[in-house]
């Protein structure tokens, strides 16, 4: 790529929309440019043999050259020959470690002379996303439906989504769990970040999504993108969707899972179902969490923390009379006629956005897109 | 009790209106009519069985009673209800309850083993009796069910 | 907790949200025993501009908040005409209201709602109800009592059957004549009694015997153990009246009330926003369901 084709325009703005073509290496521009803002950077990194997203400072950090191998109950990090920055799937991390964390103080009590004072005053981080996937992307506008559009807003979701700079990526690479085409998703961002990347061979294409976004891209050598790149792209892109691990028919899920709470395929599952709530973890929509009332050893200062729950958690869900589902066969059940359909009802849309983490991280393989397709198939 | 006023008290109660006269006639002439006053003993817990009874007025409580707790109610009838039919579908010899007037109390009273006979004699008649019996029984057995199940208790520790 | 309970949290770290998780704190102005294990407590917001902006509708909640301890939800039993006067009938079942049985008389306790959805007392208006309520299960309904009390004129022909354990277990008993002044008739049944009784023994929903309701025009509001909502449903739907006149105030453990910690959900019902009051028709295809 000659010199010449490539100018920095710094003041010039990038209308969203646009999209231009750097060098791989410029990447770190956009990391400086965050960083001078004042964002925190997280991102994928490799940590106890797993792409994670952790706070990451340089574009070195990434798995550069790196690729995952997954399938039920399996992942494996194995070396590339290409040095592909984003040549990976999803790991097991979700961007809901930052957006929605697994352990928040809510607010604290303490006396203060005769009296108590609440304080619910707290740091809120502001996070830029690097590397964040159409099914995450997803995700990410499915909890703003559940903690931003209803009746109630949730202030400490609130907070941190307003301040976060997501940085897309589209999907070259899907993995042999990955399903988010036929969820309807993926692999492509269509809206809902700063910039959209798609990895080419040397350079990134990227898409302008918004004006904070058109900001970081201001340390850039970038030009416009041509039709070379830009088809190159959809048909790398094309192809993703091809090579999509697994397919989920979703037709009438809702009508499916309702008329079948006592299919036989609920028994079968719960032999092999550990009820160990990875698959929960592991979800980037699941949002169910604890609240518990602390105190220190005086009773003088306490605090309301909330934590991450599951539905698998076998006291989740009890009346005075006695726990409801005492049985794995019940809350695995739950988890997925939850997923699948009451999520629609209460949300507008499924909760499953084809990640296919919960397929990769059960211990025990289980894959709901083949728990599906058996219940379909055996329709009582 | 002159049978006048007995045909006109019986023909009245929802139990017999829909009887064929020739049914009616076969169990008026069974039938008595007794009066109690407020905390009165119409059958004990242990007696023989010998009648089968419909409220016409008042309250009949059954109680049983239990070593150690004393006497405990486990039911309330009212106008309409029947009562005392383990007389007619024996299972255990005696009486399982004690029925105990709660206020002022007029039942009618059927020999049961005249009822018995007439329902042998009389299928049609009989068919009736057991089909109007054996609905009586299984709601009383839907009910105690429930009345087992304790459901006001707490949490089983 | 005798001292005062002041609030000085800020809203501005929440670009001036208010926070649905931070309660209120209210004075314990009087506390009434019901039974052995349940009591009645009638609570005052100590700020007067809270009291003077709170409302609530008949079937409603509040979490009621013990600092280090934690929170429980308690539906009102209060008169939704009467604001002021806040009352929550609670049984010791667990570790906040086993604390709570503690607390006495001018203590402070804090107070967040009302949540949930509420007794379809207007759609009601014109036609004959019956409650029907089992146990503690009295206590959502009373607030409905007392809204048709104070609106008599609106409603037919009123019943409210009232089942309990035994005799000590009945609640608000001192009501019951009250009640009956206006034209309100309450059955009474327990479970099991001694022979001091002299009322009815027998479960509950078998008291529909004693009625002939008019499917055409009769709602029934029933709360209580699930089970006996089963078979309160079941009398009614033998009578014919229609699912969606019938009204259950179901209940689920609750940790946020407002929706996101997924605990109170039944099916696609999140009991602290869709209920805890639900019409039959909505809830059919679970109700029943084992384990659900």
């Amino acid at each position: 790529m000659s010199e010449q084709s490539l100018q920095k325009a710094p003041g010039q703005a990038l209308p969203t929309g646009k999209q231009i073509v750097i060098a791989k290496g410029d990447l770190q521009q956009i990391f400086e440019a965050l960083g001078a803002a004042g964002y925190t950077i997280v991102g994928p990194t490799i940590h106890q043999e797993a792409i994670v997203y952790e706070e990451i400072n340089r574009v070195d950090d990434l798995p550069i050259g790196w690729t995952d191998k997954q399938g039920p109950g399996h992942y494996r990090l194995l070396p590339r020959d290409d040095g592909r920055f984003f040549g990976y799937g999803v790991g097991p991390n979700t961007w809901k470690k930052f957006l929605y964390p697994s352990q928040l103080t809510l607010f604290r009590t303490g006396r203060n002379g005769d009296g108590f004072v609440t304080n619910s005053e707290q740091e809120v981080p502001q996070y830029a996303f690097i590397g964040a996937r159409a099914c995450e992307l997803a995700a990410i506008a499915m909890q703003d439906r559940i903690f931003l559009e209803g009746a109630i807003q949730e202030p400490h979701y609130r907070a941190r989504r307003e301040r976060a700079f997501i940085l897309a990526v589209n999907c070259t690479e899907p993995g042999a769990t990955c399903f988010c085409h036929s969820m309807g998703v993926g692999p492509v961002n269509e809206t809902g970040f700063d910039l959209a990347l798609t990895e080419l061979d040397d350079t990134f294409l990227i898409a302008v999504g918004s004006d904070v976004g058109a900001d970081m891209l201001a340390g850039c050598a970038w030009r416009p993108a041509g039709t070379f790149e830009l088809d190159k792209a959809r048909l790398c892109l094309d192809e993703s969707k091809k090579k999509m691990g697994r397919i989920m028919e979703t037709t009438d899920l809702p009508g499916l899972l309702y008329d079948n709470l006592d299919h036989p395929r609920w028994d079968e599952t719960a032999e092999r179902c550990l009820s160990c709530m990875n698959c929960t973890l592991v979800c980037p929509t699941c949002f169910c969490v604890d609240v518990q009332d602390v105190s220190d050893l005086t009773g003088e200062q306490t605090e309301r923390v909330r934590l991450w729950d599951s539905c698998f958690n076998p006291d989740f869900s009890y009346v005075h009379g006695g726990n409801i589902r005492p049985t794995i066969r019940s809350r695995y059940r739950q988890w997925l006629s939850h997923k699948l359909a009451s999520w629609i009802d209460q949300f507008g849309a499924s909760g499953c956005v084809g990640c296919g983490r919960c397929i990769t991280w059960c211990p025990v393989g289980i894959d709901l897109t083949e728990e599906i397709a058996v219940i379909r198939g055996e329709q009582i | 009790m002159p049978r006048e006023t007995l045909t006109d008290i019986l023909s009245q109660n929802p139990w017999f209106q829909p009887l064929e006269p020739a049914h009616f006639e076969k169990l008026l002439a069974i039938a008595a009519i007794n009066s109690w006053e407020d905390g009165q003993t119409i059958f004990a817990e242990g007696a023989i069985d010998d009648h089968l009874y419909l409220i016409l007025e008042g309250r009949v409580a059954l109680d049983k009673s239990i070593p150690g707790q004393g006497r405990v109610t486990i039911l309330t009838l009212g106008p309409s209800e029947i009562f005392g039919w383990s007389a007619v579908v024996p299972v255990v010899g005696t009486r399982t309850a004690t029925a105990r007037t709660v206020g002022p109390t007029r039942v009618v009273a059927f020999d049961s083993a005249a009822l018995r006979q007439a329902c042998d004699d009389d299928h049609d008649l009989g068919y009736l009796v057991f089909r109007r019996l054996t609905n009586i029984i299984a709601g009383r057995l839907s009910a105690t069910r429930l009345q087992l199940l304790d459901m006001y208790a707490g949490p089983r520790k | 907790m005798t001292a005062t309970y002041t609030k000085n949290h800020t809203t501005a770290a929440f670009d001036g949200l208010l926070d649905p998780m931070l309660p209120q704190t209210a004075t314990i102005k009087r506390i009434q025993q019901e039974t052995l294990d349940t009591a009645t407590y009638s609570l005052a917001f100590t700020d007067p501009a809270v009291a003077e902006r709170y409302r609530f509708l008949p079937g409603q909640f509040n979490m009621l908040y013990l600092p280090g301890i934690g929170e429980v939800a308690i539906s009102i039993s209060s008169d939704p005409g009467q604001p002021e006067s806040l009352l929550h009938t609670v049984r010791e079942a667990g570790n906040v209201t086993g604390a709570m049985a503690r607390l006495k008389k001018g203590d402070l306790i804090g107070v967040r709602g009302p949540y949930g959805s509420a007794w379809p007392v207007e759609m009601a208006e014109n036609h004959d109800l019956i409650l029907v309520s089992g146990g503690i299960g009295l206590a959502p309904l009373r607030s409905a009592i007392y809204h048709v009390i104070r609106h008599r004129d609106r409603y037919k022909q009123v019943t409210i059957l009232v089942g309990a354990r035994s005799p000590a277990d009945l609640l608000y008993q001192e009501e019951y004549e009250t009640w009956r002044e206006f034209n309100i008739e309450v059955v009474i049944t327990v479970d099991r009694a001694d022979e001091s009784w002299r009322g009815h023994v027998g479960v509950v929903p078998m008291m529909f015997y004693k009625l002939r309701p008019d499917p055409r025009r009769t709602i029934v509001l029933s709360c209580g153990p699930e089970i006996m909502m089963r078979f309160v449903i079941y009398e009614a739907l033998a009578r014919r009246i229609p699912k969606d006149k019938i009204y259950l105030s179901l209940e689920r453990n609750m940790k946020c009330a407002v929706g996101f910690c997924g605990h109170c959900q039944y099916g696609p019902f999140f009991l602290c926003k869709e209920g805890p009051v639900l019409s039959f028709d909505r809830v059919e295809p679970f109700f029943g369901v084992e384990e659900f």
